[in-house]
């Protein structure tokens, strides 16, 4: 898939772990690592709402076009 | 009426289906067992009638194994639909009827009835020529069966990526 999920770096930024995030967020880890793994085949408008708010990030920073298998925001 | 547990229509499916099996088992075996003693027909009848009071006509016709490899190819094609009717009751006890296997399975029922109907006709000109007593008609009724199969295989294909959709979204 061409999008890929940023999700482990902005926890590292933050300092923050995927149990913490999944206790703040109430979305379950083990869908967590799914979005973190990349494996996600679609985000939920409120779910990337939570983590945004959770993260305080944009949602550009979780989510990135990758051409070519090159990423283009990094 | 429940569509899966005790007492529900699946399970009164698979228990029949289960009985149908068994029963599908031994006409194969029987008709094996035919097929493979055909060729010494005469030379056991001929043992036979060495017998007091024992006349057996020990003549075997192109006719004769005609009937016995239709009846070969119906059985073992009704045993393959029967099987893997079973495997589908199986996926839905399990609560996962829509998935990537159940479409499979629906697509290869769909090929055995197509290769059913195909022998039909293949035994049925046999038939023509060495007038043994298979019929040569085309049901439309089969045929649509048929179609009616590999729609809900396509269907099934849908559901098995729409579910996979749903799981994956998060």
């Amino acid at each position: 898939m061409s999008i890929s999920v940023k999700l482990d770096r902005v926890l590292l930024d933050r300092g923050m772990s995927l149990t913490e995030l999944s206790e703040r967020v109430g979305v379950t880890i083990a869908n967590l690592s799914i979005l973190k793994t990349g494996k996600a085949k679609a985000i939920r408008f409120s779910t990337l709402e939570a983590i945004c708010k959770e993260l305080d990030c944009q949602p550009g920073d979780i989510l990135f076009f990758d051409d070519d298998g090159k990423t283009t925001a990094d | 009426m429940r569509a899966i547990g005790k007492g529900s229509l699946s399970s009164i499916l698979a228990v029949g289906l289960h009985v149908t099996r068994v029963i599908l088992w031994i006409m194969l075996g029987l008709v094996t067992l035919a097929l493979i003693i055909l060729p010494f027909a005469p030379a056991i009848a001929d043992l036979f009638s060495h017998s007091d009071g024992i006349n057996i006509d020990g003549v075997v016709d192109a006719e004769d194994f005609i009937k016995v490899s239709y009846a070969f190819v119906t059985t073992a094609v009704m045993l393959f639909v029967v099987n893997r009717l079973l495997e589908i009751l199986k996926a839905l006890r399990f609560g996962s009827p829509f998935v990537k296997e159940n479409a499979d399975r629906f697509r290869g029922i769909g090929y055995a009835l197509l290769m059913g109907e195909g022998a039909k006709f293949a035994f049925g000109f046999l038939s023509l020529i060495f007038d043994a007593d298979v019929e040569l008609n085309m049901t439309f009724l089969a045929w649509l069966a048929i179609i009616t199969v590999f729609v809900l295989a396509e269907v099934f294909r849908e559901g098995a990526r729409m579910k996979e959709e749903q799981d994956l979204t998060v």
